[in-house]
């Protein structure tokens, strides 16, 4: 009789769990599929399988340039190698949101030999991705020599603690901020609605101090 | 009433698909398999410890990357190089099976633990992937065959009932079955929803990013529109069938051949490594008792019997510790003598060279017009960088140019097609048509906006054109961005149509 409750109760765990686990997956792809924002989060990284979800045109990598105070400058890159995860790229390349930068710069400069430094300059490398093609490819499919260009984009100032001091745009939404702006008639209705804060009328604040809207200056102060 | 019956019919079923028993040979062979392939890009980190996952290093947690804070514990650089070396312990005496349950859970749990800690060069989805593998098997009874734990307790009981093969529930393979097919059936959602994916921008873009291992092969399947859409639609079709077919008697050898022929296809096309292996370790857990029977009798003649030596062996030792040590106080004892010997390892290998080099070592110098150049650099994308490539040809599939041709018949259409590389602004994009001589023939022009990724012209020969030779050049804002050269073939003059010279 006890054998038989044990073998029960087994059985009954056994199927809560199956339930908990097919709830979960569930979760994760109606989450997924239908863009609920509650799918994305570090539990939601275990069950939505959004592999390839992203593309790019063109390449990139980081560079950390570092500048002391008599104006000289040092790649900021581990001396002892730096790790190379899934290939032959840095691992500090495959941090697309550059949230890896100040503990990147903290952690080199930490411990390495160097003369104080005033600031690191974080720069984005961009390069088309068909430059990428091998010589021999290159040479049967596409017609032009291959010259290939890189541009550089100032991505982000940090102090030498890594602190940021200073960001900019990522060069892809720099690229499409300045194809918008390319147009003039936008531009001219941007500059003549630009976004302000209004310091001198505030509902809530008058609300507060004189408890009904009916003031006699009707919530606009200086 | 039979309402009743066919939901007491759903129930046993679903019942029998849960629960009925079975020996868990795919179980087993998941648990020696998996684990094998999952310490490969664990063991090559072992170097790194101090670096990737400790205080001492730059760990950036997965909890970071979604704005929760830094949720995991970052142990000193000697307390993460111990548990390292423990996680690795742990799950290789799973895969020998030797207190395979504990080997599992403490495995799987440090395993996620390191994932976790380094969200840029060490968790990707076939590490969740297999984290949620060594969660299921830690539940599992996957040691209960082809294992140490088997052979000592088949010695316990002297021959007995244990001497036959073990059934239990098949619930944990129906798991990671059912994971994988959730797994394809997401991403199919994903690919869905990125319309690039079926007109093969996105693929082209990714074979040739160099982010992973070397990929020739997928390199070549960049430049060829037709293989990357056709793939495309074979994968999503596959990916959505997948959990449709896996469980049906003849199904399933499609979905999963199919499956293997996708994961290996991603080493020589994605150059991904670890990825397929991960996948098609698990695709082991389909196999039931009647396969691995079927399997044993194709495998008779290799005498594969040497295979269950070690494990056989380990057991004897192990029968020969003093009766008063618990296996498990073996394991912790052995896992102990792992961790410290990963601390002493952790000091030797001085990942940051500051006690070989008796000081830290130096920071490298950089190029001071170099570094000015990269730091103040406003050079504006150059016309051509705007365009991937630029074709000729005669075929369109799935409105893109599917052929690339130099030859055309007269009263032939010539379709040309540029490749645009996003971000780009909206630009005035022409086709010229020249002879041999740079002689303008005819000029066509078209509006591509920025959400455009490809614009085709097409030109029909039969109205000017005679046989000779020509080249069709695309101009963005003004400029030659490239040129192509084509030769119309015939005898004569064919006869000029009425319409219009050139279309967009």
């Amino acid at each position: 009789m006890e054998g038989w409750c044990c073998m029960k109760l087994r059985r009954w765990g056994a199927g809560l769990l199956i339930g908990s686990y097919l709830l979960l997956l569930s979760w994760g792809i109606v989450g997924h599929a239908l863009k609920i924002p509650s799918a994305g989060n570090t539990l939601g990284y275990f069950v939505v399988w959004d592999m390839f979800c992203g593309w790019q045109a063109f390449d990139n990598r980081t560079h950390f340039i570092a500048e002391d105070s008599a104006g000289n400058y040092y790649r900021v890159r581990e001396p002892w190698g730096a790790f190379q995860p899934f290939g032959h790229v840095d691992r500090v390349n495959y941090d697309v949101s550059n949230n890896l930068a100040p503990r990147h710069i903290r952690n080199v400069l930490t411990h390495t030999d160097h003369p104080p430094i005033d600031r690191v300059y974080v720069v984005q490398e961009i390069w088309p991705k068909q430059f990428n093609v091998p010589d021999r490819l290159w040479s049967s499919y596409f017609h032009e020599p291959k010259d290939q260009q890189s541009y550089f984009n100032l991505r982000a100032i940090c102090a030498a603690d890594g602190t940021l001091i200073e960001s900019n745009p990522d060069w892809y939404v720099a690229q499409g901020l300045k194809s918008i702006a390319d147009n003039p008639r936008l531009r001219t209705q941007a500059q003549g609605a630009s976004p302000f804060y209004n310091t001198f009328f505030n509902p809530r604040m008058a609300v507060e101090t004189n408890s009904s809207f009916s003031s006699s200056d009707g919530g606009l102060s200086n | 009433m039979s309402m009743k019956k066919s939901v007491k019919s759903l129930f046993s079923a679903v019942e029998q698909f849960f629960f009925a028993e079975e020996a868990p040979y795919g179980l087993a062979l998941v648990r020696m398999c998996l684990p094998v392939v999952a310490l490969i890009p664990m063991c090559r980190r072992f170097f790194r410890v101090r670096e990737l996952y400790s205080a001492d290093g730059c760990p950036q947690q997965l909890a970071e990357l979604f704005g929760d804070g830094r949720l995991l514990p970052e142990l000193p650089g000697e307390l993460a190089a111990g548990l390292y070396g423990v996680m690795l312990f742990a799950l290789l005496c799973g895969v020998f099976g030797f207190r395979t349950r504990l080997s599992f859970l403490t495995g799987a749990a440090l395993y996620i633990y390191f994932n976790m800690l380094d969200a840029i060069g060490t968790m990707t989805k076939y590490s969740v992937i297999a984290a949620h593998v060594l969660v299921i098997l830690a539940i599992s009874d996957c040691g209960a065959v082809w294992s140490v734990d088997a052979v000592l307790k088949r010695r316990a009981s002297r021959g007995g009932m244990a001497a036959l093969p073990v059934r239990v529930p098949v619930w944990p393979a129906r798991l990671i079955q059912i994971l994988f097919a959730a797994i394809y059936f997401g991403s199919a959602i994903t690919k869905v929803q990125t319309p690039e994916f079926f007109s093969g921008e996105q693929m082209r873009y990714w074979l040739v990013s160099n982010w992973n291992w070397p990929n020739p092969i997928g390199e070549m399947m960049a430049l060829s529109p037709p293989v990357l859409m056709s793939s495309s639609y074979i994968t999503v079709v596959w990916e959505v069938t997948f959990p449709f077919l896996v469980w049906r008697r003849l199904g399933r050898f499609a979905a999963l051949g199919l499956g293997v022929v996708f994961h290996l296809m991603t080493i020589f096309s994605l150059g991904l490594w670890i990825f397929p292996f991960i996948c098609t370790m698990c695709y082991l857990a389909f196999l039931n008792e009647g396969d691995i029977a079927a399997i044993r009798v194709l495998l008779g003649r290799l005498r594969l019997a040497w295979l269950g030596h070690p494990r056989v062996l380990a057991a004897t030792l192990f029968e020969r510790r003093p009766v008063m040590v618990p296996l498990a106080g073996i394991w912790v004892a052995a896992g102990l003598v792992v961790a410290v010997g990963s601390v002493e390892a952790d000091y030797r290998l001085d990942v940051y060279g500051i006690r070989g080099n008796g000081a830290p070592l130096a920071l490298p110098a950089m190029d001071t017009a170099e570094a000015r150049q990269m730091i103040n650099s406003q050079q504006p994308l150059r016309e051509k960088d705007k365009f991937f490539s630029f074709d000729i040809g005669s075929m369109v599939m799935a409105g893109q140019l599917a052929n690339r041709r130099q030859q055309f018949e007269a009263g032939d259409v010539v379709i040309a097609q540029c490749n645009l590389n996003p971000p780009h602004e909206d630009l005035w994009v022409e086709c010229v048509i020249q002879d041999e001589e740079d002689r303008v023939i005819d000029v066509a022009g078209q509006f591509v906006t920025r959400d455009q990724l490809f614009a085709k012209f097409s030109y029909m020969t039969a109205d000017k054109l005679v046989p000779g030779r020509y080249w069709v050049v695309l101009k963005s804002s003004g400029q030659e961005v490239s040129r192509r050269p084509f030769e119309l073939m015939g005898d004569g003059l064919p006869e000029a149509s009425s319409g219009g010279v050139l279309a967009n």
